[in-house]
């Protein structure tokens, strides 16, 4: 395990508007982690999440990736904006991203959505990117539905894919939120499997999830939040079953 | 009624025709490369880019295109800059102070049909382009573009049908399309209905073959919607 992060948030801050979604919330994530972060709806989960590739952009904080940190300056308004757009494009493709409705372009064939992003944003060679491609379509068990549209598939096919197009970036870390929550009950399982292999692979993850069962058995670290708070973190066995703190108590035991 | 004047002057009326397609193909094809770049203006949220497409848009949307063509027409020759200039041969010519008025008729109106189908793209696709960092112009040219052209192509049809509607007004400024030709037609045989019903069918038939092609486009480029992409009330 190297001894700089992979990737480390400081003092994470969001407001939107007067209320204070995040109140401050630092974490690091070494290689080959995988974190899961948990906590009951409006615990601001997700807008972390989301801050650490700007998707939102957080009010307050600094965000390091594998040490370097990502240049931040306030706008108008609260909101920290980057300072340097290169500098977050480079981030962002090494940092996947996988969405809660998968948000696939719908004009483009599954094969065409996973290569996408190796052809024309890393301008990798095309026989390259379409052997890999393939592979990741293969590992998610896809393959055969490569020339179909996003439109003719089932939620968890098509979460699946999103999850290959991640995978065909090569990123370092990748960040899941809510991956199996717009997914049908019998359609979970699916995905669930497809992550399980990348944890095995010593892939880095951060995962937000309701998911209790697949956090306790898949992470090295899970962290509670609540109300914007880091509430409890720990290993798994910790925070499943001896947790410190009543609320997360209350969540475990209302969850299983 | 009469309608062998209709077949004795059937040449005349194809001139007419001819005419009009040549106006309406122009000012289309114009009117939507000067488009594109005018929604992507009015996008922007810098106020200082977005303030002169908003102006241009709301000035040619709220105003008569026939007020427009007579602006172009008689009010560009009023000026002595414009009649010195190199432009003047063109300026001129009634044909294209028509082609120059519809041009900018309805590069603001399909600018804004562009503008709203860009901002139809849902957000989840615009951010999935974020997350494997694409820049402004990768997402513009790969994924946004393309999509919005998918999501234009009903309304464009309609804007074009309109503008095909709209041509009947360059008449009156001298020029002889289908409608100037008619009446020129008719002036000389005193047979309105015969031939202006003649025109109307002409018309018509253009604009049939206009839904036509439209439906074959809409069909290929928003296959990936599925066969039925819209639910009507009597499927459910």
């Amino acid at each position: 395990m190297s001894k700089v992060p992979a990737l480390e948030l400081n003092d994470i801050h969001k407001t939107f508007g007067d209320a204070e979604v995040l109140k401050g919330i630092s974490l690091k994530a070494y290689d080959g982690d995988v974190i899961s972060i948990l906590g009951s709806s409006g615990s601001g989960k997700s807008t972390f999440l989301r801050c650490i590739n700007l998707l939102e952009n957080p009010t307050k904080g600094e965000i390091l990736f594998n040490g370097e940190k990502l240049g931040l300056e306030h706008g108008k308004g609260p909101d920290l904006y980057p300072t340097d757009m290169g500098q977050l494009t480079r981030m962002r493709q090494q940092v996947g991203f996988v969405f809660q409705s998968f948000n696939l372009w719908p004009h483009m064939t599954i094969l065409e959505n996973v290569m996408e992003g190796p052809l024309n944003v890393l301008k990798r060679p095309k026989k390259e990117v379409l052997e890999y491609c393939e592979h990741l379509l293969n590992k998610v068990g896809i393959a055969d539905k490569k020339h179909m549209y996003p439109s003719q598939l089932s939620g968890g096919q098509q979460q699946r894919v999103a999850i290959a197009r991640t995978l065909a970036m090569d990123p370092q870390v990748i960040l899941f939120d809510e991956p199996t929550s717009a997914l049908d009950p019998e359609l979970v399982g699916e995905v669930l499997g497809v992550m399980r292999g990348l944890a095995d692979e010593g892939r880095t993850m951060l995962i937000v999830t309701h998911e209790m069962n697949f956090a306790k058995e898949v992470s090295s670290e899970v962290v509670f939040l609540h109300q914007g708070l880091v509430e409890e973190k720990g290993t798994p066995q910790k925070v499943f079953e001896a947790p410190e703190s009543e609320r997360c108590k209350a969540f475990i035991s209302s969850t299983f | 009624m009469d309608f062998s004047v209709v077949v004795e002057y059937f040449p005349k009326l194809m001139q007419g025709t001819w005419v009009s397609l040549q106006l309406i193909a122009l000012s289309v094809v114009l009117g939507g490369i000067f488009a594109l770049p005018i929604a992507l203006a009015r996008i922007s949220k810098n106020p200082l880019v977005s303030g002169l497409p908003f102006a241009y848009i709301f000035f040619f949307r709220g105003t008569p295109l026939l007020v427009q063509i007579f602006l172009v027409y008689y009010g560009a020759s009023q000026f002595e800059v414009v009649r010195e200039s190199f432009l003047w041969p063109i300026l001129r010519e009634p044909f294209w102070c028509a082609i120059i008025a519809f041009t900018l008729n309805t590069s603001a109106y399909t600018a804004e049909i562009f503008r709203g189908a860009i901002q139809a793209i849902p957000v989840g696709e615009v951010e999935a382009c974020k997350v494997v960092g694409m820049t402004k112009v990768q997402m513009y040219r790969r994924i946004l573009l393309p999509r919005a052209f998918g999501i234009v192509l009903p309304a464009y049809g309609n804007e074009i049908i309109l503008m095909l509607k709209g041509s009947a007004l360059a008449s009156t400024i001298t020029i002889l399309d289908l409608t100037g030709m008619a009446r020129t037609i008719i002036a000389r045989t005193y047979t309105p209905i015969e031939i202006f019903l003649a025109a109307g069918v002409i018309y018509l038939a253009i604009s049939m073959v206009v839904i036509a092609i439209f439906k074959q486009v809409e069909k290929r480029q928003n296959r990936y919607l599925g066969p039925n992409p819209v639910k009507l009330p009597d499927d459910v």
